[in-house]
């Protein structure tokens, strides 16, 4: 018990002694004469004073007004009571959905003790408190904002599930402290067992942060590495496993060859961080490689891992840059795509003899150079091997025309501002398939080994980044640059949206058999639902395609319970039982009503 | 004449009904237990000599051969003695108390004096010079102008008990005793008892008006007693005017046992009652008259 505003309590004396002046006044009475006074009982009740001075006769009625002073003045001096639980007055909740948490060394996972503590958290709050949900997945959403209603608070935590995706916990918290940063006395309540990327840019504002850790125990292996690659004798398939726990684990490694068992290794007792390497022959013609490990740890996730040999279904890409995030994300939606940045080619892979490590090369505002990848891309900065020459810079150009090819397609260009565009002329490999007012805009060239595409802005001397057709503009492009041709079967990370360019309402069918609809844009498929790992079918415009979805994350992976998390601002420990301070005045105030109205009561009984 | 003619056609013929036998002074109408003229048989005696012949049983004589007298009982006049308060207490209600029991009074001594009893008109709680015997109906008028004689009653000084206990000490011969009071004195109840031990049968017209069965009374108040002035400072509230209700009963009860034991008669009236309903449900129901 804590008081807020002590000094009020100092009140309390010259009140009380204001009511004790009232009893010691004396009573001036009414005479009135009467037949026989001897029957009267000489009973006197005073609840009225208007002369001086008579001795004090303590009476219910002095006492009940005494009480009532002093629950008023208790009152208003603010107490609190300490009190323990998760809920505050304000608090939300922060619950780690990341892969880590569907460990089994708590019963039934870190994920299930999660939820239960915020369900625990919600049954023991206050009526007047308020709760909200935040996920703290791969994309982190508030699944219930702040209200007093824990039934639906409970509602809302039933539909949260576990995924075998990496969280962005920190961009959880951020959202956390935006929800409550500025309330006071508002709590964030972290539940996780802390296995996530350090997390910074994070203030707390107002807000205190709770961290309740979840776990107890470090066992697992993963498995962190699978290819398979052609060689002079033959396609190999390699696959490393990983020991990130402090015990040493052995296990048992079964290797498919699109859907069939092909080998089954029991592996040695890995140390702790140490890793273990097989390589096996694989079969001629097989495309999709899996690999399930069968181990005594604590998290399945990470014990399967899918390769896929179809040079269409994987894509690596070379960003030679000097910063273009909305570049990035372009082409990072693309699920076929590796992203690599660099601000300029490395020599091993500029023109001349042996095969490159990329697919594709795109040069943002970097002049083109002549590159091993098969496919160029080109934003503003002409090269001399480009399929235009650069004759030197207009302002503002005004679109004139483009051509109708699967490039464009849900793409406007009419509608993009430019600001600044390289004035080229059209070399004769190249075909202007877009024209403004300085010449030509987006120009493609391609023959057998090579294919080009040169759009004559930079994406940051414009607004088109901005707009919905960038994306898809990126994805036609890929597809333009790797042949047209498109992989019916996919390997993709759990958790991470992608996008794919279809332009009819699909049917996403999960490993556990839940048939999920996804709507189109019109052009393309955006996919967030691949969270779980495991093999999904999507079914779109009466095709099939196969996403394999994998967890292959060295740091969802360590699944050692934090104790302390450094939130940038400091660390916070993780606390069992934290308190509360409530306020405690309520029932003080609703007590001295009671007490004056059995006074007022008592008064009007005996008057 | 404070009755009304009607009120004096309801008395004619009625009798006073003591449940005693009192000797008288002179000849009356009463029955006595002592033995003298009258067509009351009372007993047989052995003849002696120089008896009246005339109560000679000659049927007893003719069959036993022993002359025996018939002896009668003798008739002689009956003492009621109106003891009227006039004590302060007296002078309240609407109409007053005082002004109901010398209504009350006049009523009872009309029926003595109609009956040939002796009637003593007395007042108590103020000292006045005593009044004469009143015998015959002749004698009403000096009653009622005994009973409607202006007096202050805020002058009165003495008890009422005290009165009582005067009276009963004087030298009087044993009559009825009709006591009408408002009984507001604590000491009442022994003073009845003493009256009743001087041989009196005690008839008490207990006169309480609203004002002592329900008084309406609120507030912080100083009380000031009628008589003695002795103030008591109250607050009536429920409890008070409960706990005075209860107290009144208690000293009700009180006199009423004090009659019982002395073989009397109690009855309360409200000075708003009319003489009629007084009759009727007093006088008549529990037999003071016949």
């Amino acid at each position: 018990m804590s008081i807020q505003n002590p000094a009020v309590l100092m009140w309390f004396l010259p009140l009380a002694g204001a009511i004790l002046l009232l009893y010691i006044l004396k009573m001036k009475r009414r005479d009135l004469r009467v037949p026989a006074t001897f029957l009267w009982p000489e009973r006197v009740e005073e609840i009225r004073a208007n002369a001086l001075f008579q001795r004090l006769r303590p009476t219910w009625l002095m006492f009940l007004q005494l009480l009532a002073l002093l629950l008023v003045v208790v009152a208003l001096a603010k107490p609190q009571t300490k009190q323990s639980g998760l809920a505050g007055e304000v608090t939300v909740f922060v619950i780690d959905t990341s892969a880590s948490m569907a460990a089994t060394d708590v019963q039934p996972s870190r994920f299930g003790e999660a939820k239960r503590l915020a369900l625990e958290g919600i049954r023991s709050a206050k009526p007047t408190d308020r709760i909200a949900i935040i996920e703290a997945g791969a994309t982190p959403r508030v699944i219930s904002p702040l209200s007093s209603d824990p039934a639906r608070e409970a509602a809302a935590l039933d539909t949260l599930q576990a995924t075998d995706a990496e969280a962005d916990v920190g961009e959880a918290m951020r959202l956390a402290a935006a929800l409550v940063g500025s309330i006071d006395g508002a709590r964030i309540v972290l539940l996780s067992d802390g296995d996530f990327d350090r997390i910074t840019n994070f203030s707390r504002g107002k807000a205190a942060v709770v961290y309740r850790s979840v776990g107890e125990r470090d066992d697992n292996l993963s498995i962190n590495a699978l290819g398979a690659s052609d060689t002079s004798t033959g396609r190999q398939l390699f696959c490393g496993i990983k020991n990130h726990g402090s015990r040493p684990l052995a296990g048992v490694l079964n290797l498919y060859a699109d859907g069939k068992i092909v080998d089954s290794i029991q592996t040695p007792k890995i140390g702790p961080s140490g890793l273990w390497g097989r390589t096996i022959g694989a079969p001629a013609g097989a495309t999709v490689f899996e690999a399930k490990l069968e181990a005594p740890d604590y998290l399945k996730s990470d014990n399967y891992a899918v390769a896929i040999a179809d040079p269409n279904a994987s894509l690596r890409v070379l960003l030679v840059t000097k910063g273009n995030l909305f570049l990035e994300r372009a082409l990072s939606l693309d699920p076929r795509v590796t992203l690599d940045k660099s601000t300029e080619v490395p020599s091993t892979e500029l023109a001349g003899r042996g095969t490159g490590a990329y697919d594709v090369v795109v040069f943002d505002g970097i002049a083109e150079q002549a590159v091993k990848a098969r496919g160029v891309l080109t934003f503003g900065a002409a090269g001399p091997i480009s399929p235009v020459t650069a004759t030197g810079t207009a302002s503002k150009p005004k679109f004139v025309s483009e051509e109708k090819r699967p490039l464009l397609d849900s793409v406007d260009l009419q509608s993009v501002f430019i600001d600044r565009q390289q004035s080229v002329s059209l070399k004769p490999t190249g075909e202007a398939i877009a024209q403004t007012s300085a010449g030509p805009l987006v120009v493609t060239a391609q023959d057998q080994s090579k294919r080009q595409i040169y759009v004559g802005f930079q994406p940051l001397d414009s607004d088109f980044p901005l707009q919905v057709g960038f994306p898809i503009f990126i994805a036609n492009a890929l597809d333009f640059l790797t042949g047209g041709t498109t992989s019916t079967t996919l390997a993709v990370k759990a958790g991470q949206p992608f996008t794919l360019p279809v332009t009819t309402n699909a049917k996403l069918t999960t490993p556990s058999g839940e048939q999920i609809q996804v709507k189109t844009t019109g052009s393309a498929l955006t996919i967030r639902e691949v969270k779980q790992v495991g093999q999904y079918t999507l079914e779109a415009g009466g095709k099939r395609q196969k996403i394999y979805s994998f967890l292959r994350s060295e740091r969802a992976s360590t699944i050692r319970p934090e104790k302390n998390l450094d939130l940038g601002g400091g660390v916070v420990k993780t606390s069992q039982s934290p308190s509360r301070f409530a306020d405690f005045w309520r029932p003080l105030a609703l007590l001295a009503l009671l007490v004056l109205g059995a006074e007022w009561w008592m008064f009007a009984r005996k008057s | 004449m404070l009755l009304e003619p009607r009120e004096f056609r309801l008395l004619d013929g009625l009798r006073l009904n003591p449940r005693k036998s009192f000797g008288g002074k002179v000849r009356g109408e009463r029955l006595t237990k002592k033995k003298g003229v009258s067509i009351e048989f009372a007993d047989y005696r052995e003849y002696a000599e120089g008896d009246d012949l005339r109560h000679l049983d000659w049927n007893v004589l003719a069959r036993l051969d022993s002359p025996v007298m018939r002896t009668y009982r003798d008739e002689e006049d009956l003492a009621l003695y109106i003891l009227l308060d006039a004590s302060a207490s007296m002078g309240f209600g609407e109409p007053t108390k005082f002004d109901s029991a010398s209504r009350l009074a006049c009523a009872v001594g009309y029926v003595g004096l109609g009956g040939g009893d002796a009637v003593v008109p007395r007042i108590l709680g103020k000292r006045e010079p005593n009044h004469s015997t009143l015998r015959g109906r002749a004698s009403y008028p000096r009653l009622v102008g005994w009973a409607t004689q202006p007096r202050d009653l805020e002058m009165a000084k003495d008890g009422l008990s005290t009165s009582i206990r005067s009276f009963a000490g004087s030298s009087t011969r044993a009559g009825i005793a009709l006591l009408i009071s408002d009984g507001l004195d604590p000491d009442i109840s022994s003073a009845i008892r003493i009256l009743g031990g001087r041989g009196h049968e005690v008839l008490f017209l207990q006169v309480l008006s609203d004002v002592e069965i329900d008084p309406d009374l609120e507030g912080d108040l100083r009380l000031l007693d009628s008589e003695s002035g002795r103030p008591i400072e109250i607050t009536a509230n429920s409890f008070a005017l409960k706990e005075y209700r209860r107290r009144l009963q208690d000293h009700n009860q009180s006199i009423v046992e004090s009659i019982r034991r002395v073989g009397g008669r109690h009855a309360i009236v409200n000075p708003s009652q009319t003489l009629e309903d007084v009759l009727q449900n007093v006088f008549r129901r529990e037999g003071w008259v016949r």
